[in-house]
Parts: C-alpha cells; sequence; structure tokens
C-alpha cells in the first residue's frame, strides 16, 4: 500500500535553521504515528471506558482531566471532558478499540489521516511553545505525560508532553503546514533542527 | 557645542565607542547611553520642535516620561516616528532625525507658528469648524480650506512608506508572583517572592535592573546602591524560579491579573540575531502582582520652562549619576520639595557649578540645608522662577519673590546667568496600572500626589508608587510586599540599609508661577496654563472634557508630567480643591505599544491557510486558487490564453458530455456516532434518517430554531450507529457548533458524539456520463454498476491497493460520485482516477464550473440559503416531514414565512446575450437607470450555461413559481447594468433528473 503523503510538502526542510551559533535550542520533527484514534465515553462512563482502554492498549489512563499516558509506541491523554486521543506508532489501533470497546461504553473514531502529529524537544521547548498557547508548560503545570486541547488562533492543537524536554502536538491536517511554519519560524531564535 | 562627559562615573563603558548620527551630523557616544544621554555628552541642547508652536525644545527628562525630545530613527527604508530620546538606546551607525522641523532644526519656519500663539490657543481646532466667515468661506468650509495649513503646521514625527522587515513575537507566561519594577522595592519584592520558592517574573522597563539605585548615588549595606542592585540582580539571576526581563516594559493590566509588556528585543542592536524578534508583547498571568513601578518627577509650570536646558531636577541627577553627562556648566535649582537638593549635590559632585536653589519654601529641612552647605550653592528660599532668556538654549532665569499662600510674585527682579536649571514640583507615584486594574485614585495632601486605589484585582504595591519616598522605606515595603503576594511571612532578618540624607519628602503645594509669558503643562502638545484656564471660562467643568479640549495629556507621553499640574490649574481656576476636580482614570498603555508586537507572528501573514490534501497537485496544474474561508480551492484550471470565463465554460461542458473531477475535501465533515445517532439526526434534520439504511445517503436540510433553513448535505450511514454527515464548506463549524449545542443544553440525554473529521477524508467529485466508465476502470474490491452502487448508494473499495468509499451523489446533475479516502491517501487515490480517466479526456473542473454545473441544475448553496429563506422559498418543503417534529419546525409555519409574496427561487435567462450579476435587483417593469422601478427581488448566481448556450442565473424574487414565463429586468444601477431576462423554472438542465439517476 503507498505510504500516505504529508501535508508538510515543501515546507519541510531538514537541517539547521535560525539562530543555532549557540547549538540547537529545539528539534521539530513529525512523528508519523500509524494510528490516531479518538476514544470518547457517555456520560458518567468515563472510569469504565478508561478501564477498557486501559486493557485493550497497556495504557495506564485516568479519567482525571488533562492526564495521559504513555507507554512504548503508545500514548494517550485526554483531550475533553471523557475524551481521549488515544496514538500508537503501529497501524491497526482502531480496530483493536472497536473490538474492545462495545458502544455502551463509547465510541471510536480514526484520525489517523486528520491529524498531524509533530513532534518538540530541546532545552528551549517551553519557551517556543509559549510563543504559541497560552498555556503554561512548565513541569509543574504540565507534567509528563498530560495533556491539553487548545488553539493557535484558528488551529486546535491538543498536546501531550511525552517527556521532560519534549512535546507531541496534533494539529489539524489541513492546518498543518502552515502550523508547522510557523513552529518553525517561532524556533528560529533558539536555533531550530528540522529532522 | 562643548563636551560634557564626564572623565568617570555612570555605568557607561567608556572604553568602547558607539557612532551615530543625529540629522545627518556624525556622533559619539558609548554602550549604556541612551541617544538623550549621548547628544547631552555632545553638547547638543536643540534636540526637537514643539507641536504647534515649533518652539525649540530639549531634553527634559531621562525617563519613559519625556515629553519634548522626540525623534525619528531610520533603519533603511524604515521610518520610526515619535521615539523618545531617552528611551532609545544608541547603537553603532545608528540614524536618528529631529521632526516636525523645515527646512532645519536650527531655522524652522513653523516658528512663525510662535507669533500667533493667541490664535492657535485652545479649543482652535474645534472652532475653525464654526466659522468665521471669510468671503464664501462660511462655516466648516473656512475649516477645510485651513485644514490643509494646519496638517502640515501641526504635528509629530513623519512615517516611512517602507514595508518593516522585522519579526514581532508574542509570548504567554506565567507566574506566581509578577514583580513590575526593579528599584530597590522590586528587588527586594522579587528576593521575598523567590526565597518562598515561587517563580517570580521582574519586569523592568529600562536596559539594566536597578531602578532609583542606579543614579540615587545612595549606599546600601555600605556599598553604592548601584553595585547593591547589580548584586541583587546576579543573586536572583543564578534562580532558576527567577525570570528577569529587562526592557520589558509594562504597559497594560487587564482581568484576572493579565498584564501586557512589551519587551524590546533588538532595539539595541545594529541588527538582530537570526530569528530574534524586535518586539515581543508578553501576556503575563500572575497569581500576584507587586506594583513597585516608582514615580515619576512633576514639573512646576513658569514662563520659559520648555526653553532647552530646563529639565527635570531627578533627570539632571541621573544624567550626572548613571550616564556620566553633565547636562550644563552652570546649572540652577527651582524646586519645591527636598529631593532636588540632592539632584544639586550629584552635580556639585561632578564639579559643576550650582549657581543656586531658588525654592520657593521659606523653610527647608535642616538636611537639605547641609547639602547646599556642602556644595557652596546660593540658596534663595521664598522665590520662584518668573521667566527664562535665551535662543535655542538657555542662558538665564529671572527670578521674584514668591508667596506660597497667595502664589504672588513681587519685588525686584533678579537674573542668573546659567544654561541648565533643574526644577522638581514633587512626584507623583506610577500608579498607571493600579488605575487599570480599577478603582479611583487618592489624593494625598501631605505628598500633593495621587495615590493609588485599593487593590480591586491581586496586586500589592511598594516603594515610591505607594508614596513610600525613601529608599529605606522602599526596601522594607519590598520585602513584605513580596512576601505576602507569596503567601508567606515577612522576613525576621534585618532588611538592607539605605543611607541618605534625611530629606523632607513632602513638597510645598506649588504647580505654577504665574508671571507674564507663555509657561507650559503639557509641553508635548504645547497645552500651556492659560489654555486651561481658557478652556474652564469656556465652560469646561470636567476635567475629561478639559482632556479633550485642550488636548492636555492626550500625547504619546499621555501627560505623565502634566495631568497633576494640569489639574492643580484647572481646580485653582474653578476654586475647588484637586480631589474634587478629580482625576482620570488612567487607561493602556502606559507607553506606547507597536503595533507589530500585537499581530506579533500574523504580522503579513494574517490568518494561516487550509489546504486539501491536493493543493499542491492544483497549483502545478496552474489552478487559480480562490480563498473560500481559510481553504484555498480551484476557481479555474486556465489553459494558456483562456479568460475566466473561456475556462470554467470548457470546463463545465467538459462535465456534462465527458467527465470531469473535482475536488471536494472542504465539504465539512462530521462523524456522528451513538446509540441515539439515528434519533438525533431525525431531530435535526427536516427528513428522516432512521430509516435509512446501512450503506445509503440521503440530502438533508437543516432548519434553524426559527424556521429559517440553516444548512444542507448528504449524510451517510456507515453503520447502525454511525453517520458521516457533509455540510457546505462554510458552515462547517457553524453547523458543529449548532450540533453540539443541541446536544449538551437541549438533548443531553442522547448518547451521540460529535467528532470533525473534515481533515480525516480527502474527496474526489467525479461527475459527467464516462464517471461510471472512469471508476470501473480503476476501482478494485466492488462494482460500481447500477444495481451494486445505485444512486445515494455507498461502497466500499480500493483504488491503486488504498482504502475507498465511494458514494453516488450528484450536485452538478450529472451521473456522479463523490470518492472517499484517508487525507493521507488523497493524492495517490486522485493521481489513480486521473490515470484512469485519461482514457476519457477526464478534465479536473474548479469552483466556476462547479457553479455553472449547479445553477445550471437549480441545486442551492449559501447564496440561497442565505439566512432569510425557508425550505419551502427553495422548493424543498418536500423535505419537511410531517411524521416527526425538528429543529424548526415548531416555527416554520409562521404567516409571514408562508406568505405568497415571499421571495422565491426561481431561474432567470438573458434575453440581451449579456451576463447577470449576484445581487442585481430583479424588477418587473423595464427599469430606467435613474429610477430602479420596485424591487420585486435579487439574482443569487450567475454563469454562462454551456448547456444552454446562454447567461443565466438563479434569483430569490416575490412570488416565484407565479412568475414562470414572465419577463423581468435585470436592474443594477452600482454597475449600470440593465436588460430583460425571462424568469424560468430552477431546473434549467435536466429538470427529471435522467443524467443524474441514469
Amino acid at each position: 500500500m503507498a505510504e500516505p503523503i504529508s501535508p508538510l510538502a515543501d515546507a519541510y526542510r531538514p537541517g539547521s535553521h535560525g539562530n543555532v551559533a549557540r547549538g540547537v535550542g529545539v528539534s521539530i520533527f513529525e512523528t508519523s504515528p500509524g494510528s490516531i484514534i479518538e476514544v470518547s465515553a457517555w456520560r458518567g462512563g468515563e472510569h469504565a471506558l478508561v478501564a477498557a482502554i486501559t486493557e485493550a492498549t497497556g495504557l495506564a489512563l485516568s479519567a482525571e482531566p488533562n492526564s495521559g499516558a504513555v507507554s512504548g509506541q503508545r500514548s494517550g491523554f485526554g483531550v475533553a471532558p471523557g475524551r481521549f486521543l488515544l496514538v500508537d506508532q503501529a497501524e491497526g489501533l482502531g480496530q483493536v478499540l472497536l473490538s474492545a470497546l462495545p458502544i455502551d461504553l463509547g465510541t471510536v473514531t480514526d484520525l489517523s489521516h486528520g491529524r498531524t502529529a509533530i513532534g518538540i524537544e530541546g532545552e528551549k521547548v517551553e519557551w517556543v511553545l509559549a510563543k504559541f498557547f497560552a498555556l503554561d508548560f512548565s513541569t509543574a503545570a504540565f507534567p509528563v505525560e498530560s495533556g491539553r486541547a487548545t488553539v493557535h488562533h484558528d488551529v486546535l492543537a491538543q498536546i501531550q508532553r511525552t517527556g521532560a524536554k519534549r512535546f507531541d502536538l496534533y494539529v489539524f491536517r489541513s492546518f498543518a503546514r502552515s502550523f508547522w511554519t510557523a513552529l518553525c519560524h517561532g524556533a528560529e531564535e533558539v536555533g531550530c533542527e528540522v529532522r | 557645542m562643548t563636551q560634557q562627559r564626564m572623565t568617570s562615573g555612570g555605568r557607561i563603558d567608556r572604553s568602547r565607542t558607539i557612532r551615530f548620527s543625529f540629522d545627518g551630523k556624525s556622533l559619539v557616544g558609548h554602550p549604556g547611553d541612551t541617544l538623550a544621554s549621548a547628544l547631552l555628552a555632545n553638547g547638543v541642547s536643540l534636540v526637537a520642535r514643539s507641536f504647534k508652536y515649533h518652539r525649540p525644545r530639549g531634553v527634559f527628562s531621562a525617563g519613559v516620561d519625556e515629553p519634548s525630545a522626540l525623534v525619528t530613527i531610520l533603519r533603511g527604508d524604515v521610518r520610526e516616528p515619535n521615539l523618545p530620546a531617552t528611551q532609545v538606546e544608541i547603537f553603532d551607525g545608528m540614524v536618528a532625525e529631529s521632526q516636525n522641523r523645515f527646512p532645519s532644526l536650527e531655522f524652522d519656519v513653523g516658528a512663525l507658528n510662535g507669533l500667533a500663539g493667541g490664535i492657535l490657543s485652545a479649543g482652535f481646532y474645534y472652532k475653525t469648524f464654526m466659522g468665521p466667515v471669510f468671503g464664501p468661506l462660511k462655516g466648516t468650509r473656512f475649516w477645510m480650506a485651513c485644514e490643509w495649513f494646519i496638517r502640515r503646521a501641526a504635528g509629530l514625527g513623519r512615517a516611512g512608506h517602507g514595508k518593516d522587515p522585522e519579526r514581532y513575537e508574542k509570548m504567554n507566561a506565567f507566574c506566581d508572583v509578577l514583580v513590575v519594577g526593579s528599584g530597590p522595592a522590586g528587588l527586594t519584592a522579587a528576593k521575598a517572592a523567590a526565597d518562598a520558592g515561587k517563580r517570580v517574573i521582574l519586569a523592568e522597563q529600562d536596559p539594566v535592573p536597578g531602578g532609583s539605585a542606579l543614579w540615587s548615588g545612595e549606599t546600601i549595606d555600605g556599598i553604592a546602591a548601584s553595585e547593591w542592585a547589580r548584586l541583587s540582580v546576579d543573586a536572583l539571576s543564578a534562580l532558576e524560579t527567577v525570570q528577569i526581563l529587562p526592557r520589558t516594559g509594562v504597559w497594560g493590566y487587564y482581568d484576572s491579573n493579565t498584564l501586557a509588556a512589551l519587551e524590546r528585543v533588538s532595539d539595541h542592536k545594529q541588527s538582530s540575531a537570526p530569528g530574534e524578534p524586535r518586539h515581543r508583547h508578553w501576556v503575563i498571568r500572575a497569581q500576584k502582582v507587586v506594583l513597585a513601578t516608582g514615580a515619576l518627577e512633576r514639573p512646576i509650570v513658569f514662563p520659559g520652562n520648555d526653553r532647552p536646558g530646563v529639565m527635570l531636577a531627578g533627570a539632571a541627577e541621573r544624567y550626572v549619576n548613571e550616564y556620566g553627562v553633565a547636562p550644563g556648566e552652570r546649572i540652577a535649582i527651582f524646586t519645591n520639595n527636598d529631593s532636588a537638593y540632592r539632584a544639586a549635590a550629584a552635580l556639585h559632585r561632578a564639579g559643576k557649578r550650582v549657581a543656586a536653589i531658588i525654592d520657593v519654601r521659606r523653610e527647608v529641612s535642616s538636611a537639605a540645608l547641609a547639602l547646599v552647605k556642602d556644595m557652596r550653592a546660593e540658596h534663595i528660599p521664598g522665590h520662584a522662577v518668573v521667566s527664562t532668556s535665551g535662543g535655542k538654549r538657555l542662558s538665564g532665569i529671572s527670578i521674584r519673590r514668591y508667596e506660597i499662600s497667595s502664589g504672588d510674585v513681587s519685588g525686584p527682579l533678579r537674573t542668573i546667568d546659567v544654561d541648565c536649571l533643574a526644577v522638581s514640583g514633587g512626584w507623583s507615584p506610577a500608579i498607571h496600572l493600579a488605575s487599570q486594574a480599577g478603582g479611583h485614585a487618592r489624593w494625598d495632601e501631605r505628598l500633593q500626589a495621587f495615590l493609588p486605589p485599593s487593590p480591586m484585582q491581586g496586586w500589592i504595591g511598594a516603594g515610591a508608587f505607594t508614596g513610600a519616598f525613601t529608599t529605606q522605606e522602599a526596601i522594607i515595603e519590598g520585602a513584605a510586599a513580596g512576601a505576602a503576594a507569596a503567601g508567606a511571612k515577612a522576613s525576621r532578618r534585618k532588611p538592607p540599609q539605605a543611607e541618605s540624607a534625611d530629606l523632607d519628602v513632602t513638597p510645598a503645594p506649588v504647580f505654577e508661577i504665574r508671571a507674564p509669558g507663555k509657561a507650559f503643562v503639557d509641553l508635548q502638545h504645547d497645552v500651556t496654563a492659560e489654555d486651561v484656564r481658557l478652556a474652564h471660562r469656556e465652560g469646561y467643568v470636567s476635567v475629561e472634557h478639559l482632556k479633550r479640549y485642550t488636548t492636555l495629556g492626550m500625547a504619546t507621553d499621555q501627560g505623565k508630567g502634566s495631568n497633576v499640574p494640569g489639574l492643580a490649574i484647572m481646580a485653582a481656576a474653578a476654586g475647588k480643591s484637586i480631589p474634587e476636580t478629580g482625576t482620570t482614570r488612567f487607561r493602556p498603555p502606559f507607553t506606547p505599544v507597536s503595533l507589530g508586537s500585537l499581530a506579533a507572528e500574523r504580522h503579513g501573514d494574517l490568518r494561516p491557510e487550509r489546504l486539501t490534501p491536493m493543493h499542491d497537485w492544483h497549483v502545478e496544474r496552474g489552478a487559480r486558487m480562490l480563498a473560500a474561508g481559510l481553504w484555498f480551492r480551484p476557481q479555474i484550471y486556465a489553459q494558456p490564453g483562456e479568460t475566466l470565463e473561456q475556462a470554467y465554460i470548457r470546463e463545465a461542458a467538459a462535465v456534462r458530455s465527458g467527465v470531469g473531477i473535482v475536488d471536494v475535501s472542504t465539504l465539512g465533515k462530521i462523524a456522528v456516532q451513538g446509540p441515539d445517532a439515528a434519533a438525533f439526526l431525525d431531530r435535526v434534520y427536516t427528513s428522516m434518517f432512521s430509516t435509512l439504511p446501512v450503506g445509503k445517503a440521503r440530502y438533508g436540510l437543516m432548519l434553524r430554531e426559527d424556521g429559517l433553513a440553516m444548512d444542507d448535505g448528504t449524510t451517510w450511514r456507515l453503520g447502525e450507529h454511525e453517520f458521516l454527515m457533509t455540510t457546505t464548506t462554510a458552515n462547517a463549524g457553524k453547523v458543529m457548533q449548532h450540533l453540539e449545542y443541541l446536544l449538551d443544553v437541549a438533548w443531553p440525554d442522547l448518547r451521540v458524539h460529535l467528532t470533525s473529521v473534515t481533515d480525516q477524508w480527502a474527496g474526489a467529485a467525479v461527475a459527467g456520463p464516462k464517471s461510471r466508465d472512469v471508476l470501473a476502470a480503476c476501482v478494485e474490491g466492488t462494482a460500481v454498476d447500477n444495481a451494486t452502487l445505485p444512486f445515494m448508494g455507498i461502497v466500499r473499495g480500493e483504488i491503486g491497493g488504498l482504502p475507498v468509499m465511494i458514494c453516488r451523489l450528484s450536485f452538478s446533475g450529472e451521473l456522479a460520485y463523490e470518492v472517499y479516502c484517508g487525507a493521507g491517501h488523497g493524492q495517490h487515490v486522485w493521481d489513480a482516477l486521473m490515470a484512469a480517466g485519461a482514457a476519457h479526456d477526464i478534465v479536473p473542473y474548479g469552483l466556476e464550473a462547479l457553479g455553472t454545473l449547479r445553477i445550471e441544475k437549480g441545486h442551492v448553496t449559501g447564496s440561497e440559503i442565505d439566512g432569510r429563506t425557508t425550505a419551502r422559498d427553495l422548493h424543498l418543503d418536500w423535505m419537511l416531514s410531517k411524521k416527526k417534529p425538528f429543529v424548526g419546525s415548531a416555527m416554520m409555519d409562521r404567516e409571514g414565512l408562508v406568505a405568497p409574496d415571499r421571495l422565491q427561487l426561481v431561474g432567470i435567462m438573458s434575453l440581451d446575450g449579456r451576463a447577470v450579476s449576484n445581487g442585481a435587483h430583479i424588477v418587473g417593469t423595464e427599469p430606467t437607470p435613474d429610477d430602479p422601478n420596485g424591487s420585486i427581488g435579487h439574482v443569487t448566481a450567475n454563469c454562462f450555461s454551456p448547456a444552454l448556450g446562454k447567461y443565466v442565473g438563479l434569483a430569490l424574487v416575490q412570488g416565484g413559481k407565479s412568475r414562470l414565463g414572465n419577463r423581468a429586468w435585470v436592474s443594477d444601477p452600482l454597475r449600470s447594468r440593465f436588460g430583460p431576462v425571462e424568469i424560468v423554472s430552477h431546473h434549467m438542465v435536466d429538470p427529471e433528473g435522467t443524467r443524474m439517476h441514469g
């Protein structure tokens, strides 16, 4: 099967950009997961759904707002009350969840093509992201594994902290090129490596 | 020009030289210099011309309150006007210009305005609107005659036309404690908060933190205050929890402790580092705020108080102590308080001759007298300056005896030769941010100043901001405020000990010396004390009205030094006290803000582009792209030499005769999932969806609650509990919000989830009599014949090994299919469809052809579903189910919505062979250009129909169907288009639908 085509096209310019004289502040890359799935619980059924997700995926999710989990190639986090974005580097997670989650627990929506996943990491990652989002990116306020749903102007962004200095961002595919361009532009101040 | 640079002192780096120019003249300065300090060091006293009278002006202050020394900085083609020289840091190669002068600063013909001072008084601008009458020039015509001259004679700097290439950014920040101001109070506040483990941001508008410690000349804990400040800053910088932002002016205090600040990141550099912005707009959300913004010195208003060489005493002190520059050789002090004595001492220590200290008070503190004794200056109490002399530079002052209680001057006139007069009229706490945060300022009779209001948001004040004018008070208050902001107890440790003269901080209540001559209250707007009194005589009793009438305090300095003196003069004229007269509430910004920083990354790129998976293919094929909201869609794929009309006619004709393909990825797509999904759709659509079998699609219409049509589209049943709803491109967001509102508020019991999947799917519509052949040639895993895939049927299969979902539906009126696949596969599938269609000469078509096809067929879009039409108006009443209620059903039968004379959808055909325009009126009888003759409707869409060979359109016309076959006229006075049309059925091509269902 032909590989999916990235929406970034010419906006993807690997290499060093901006003020790298004093090192690379952040690295930016497309993570291209095989599966991006949104799972939504019925009102009052959040805990049951989370338990089923955990059993099906091994992700120790919590029903608490903004919580998340990372395990191997899989990750997941809350993006709205009772809603979770689940990501797997491999394809097929949607089918796994469809099989594991009956309609009485919630719904499964495949967004693998609809969202573009962008990773950003480095010492200056909080500084760069703060240019775009009105979120407190400090570790205390935004712990590793937790997630947020927010916007940058017109662009919805769902963000998970997957490491002390790494965040994974999920944006609508149609906006991805514009957002990527803006993100790389904003990162040039601290030295940016696109890989 | 006499060089005024001292050989030592200040925080400038004398080991390095910076070369810059002012009005084309090459000058030198040092790192650490502002343009103002560098100009003073080079002996440049004439820096600017005033706004109205073009009077010579020099440097008056040393900070953000500078009213006079405004300059223009040039960087390439970019001119940035109206910058206070006191806020501009020099860099190598800087080009600065004076402004508002012609032909030069030295010889400015605009200075003739000064002779017309009586005419150009307060309200001159408004009075010209009313006359007088000069021959044919009456009333406002007189104003129009004057305007040309006024616009050129009055003003500030000139903006350029060059595009600003700089980068601007926005930054979001969160902290426990934001400390605004880094003087002794701010530094101790930041330390106390940091010691309590809080995240602290310390914002300082100047390049170097330290505030008054940098120029007070005092000692703290036995070392120079400037050194104590440097060590304090170093200690704070070492903490991970503290972020120090120099060159960052906090200019706005908004709700919920949200503050706005402007960081001047690279203004002081010859060139920016790669990726470095020029300005950064900070939005800081703070749990608590410590306002340690200090105080601004006020001038005393007296005749000739604007002459170059007259400056604030605190500024003179600052130039000596911070920049190593003496503002003059022979200096006089004029004051109503003790702080100017400290400035005098600093000037004396710098080796300058303090010729006299003129004090309106008869009695001064012993500490002040001790300073006088040390410097051996002539002390002249009970006197006031009544005039100044000199041309473009102060050469002398005249003084007379002064009585505070009456304000009278008397006695003999005495002249003193000086080249600098340092003036102090007391200090006003910089309460601007606190005022913005809410509450009324409080007048303090002892300090003769407005103090901050009681906090209405989470801020705590410290230092001179609260009226605590001594350094020791500031240190103690700062530490207490920092601890309080952190929710901690105040430290029991002994605070840093400041050593300073025990000066009296209370000024005498003297704001103006009334004597003959122009005495300026607002130096930047050339508002005199007499202007204020004139406003009072003309009936302006409110300080707000005074401000607008005289323009007092409305210049770029926002009256930082002039508001209180102006208010005092107004109060005296009205016979009231200052608090009775009132004050205005400060509004953001505290200091000017670049518009670029507010636009931030949207500077030059006002909105993000939304692109379909096949966008690049369209562009590579020469498609002319059209913005549709944030989306970009192909309008036409023009061949060489084709006009827009020729292109769309060719494309549409190709669809009717063969096959075409169009990108429909932009259609809104919403996954509607859940056990109650079908029931939900029954409620939101006018027709029944619960009866729709899996694998079938249905055209649906939504109404608003008021019964008017809202949006349409097809919805596909993909499973028992799963539907894929499509919406128009334009209404995708609106429909999603509407549906979410209904689920959250109206029917929370329904188990339905909505998810936007617009971006999940790429969509291509393949239309035309050969479309089935194209699909048959490339689709695998399913047949596409009429039996397998009937009208509104859905099949799943593969194209090029990639999964696709195909629905047979038609917007064009032709046999047509919409092919959906994962967006990442969109280009692959599109390529495969193009390859399969090559044998049938498949043609890609754009929005124009898409519109043409739908107009011919009579299908509606947002042009007809315009928020004013009903389902019946659009002949969609067959979709109004009578078996169930739905959103809008209760309201759709209102009398006004079913009236027979409502505008209804019709087709129109041009009878004169010319195009009709959207928006043109339809009139029942032949119109004339001057008489549209009664509109009966309007054109909603138009095109040349290749199928009919004529210009056609859709229109909304009164009575609609009752006029079919009638002749009418289009009337378009704006575009001078008048002509006959025939009103016909909106189904102009294939009304039976045989092509679509074939």
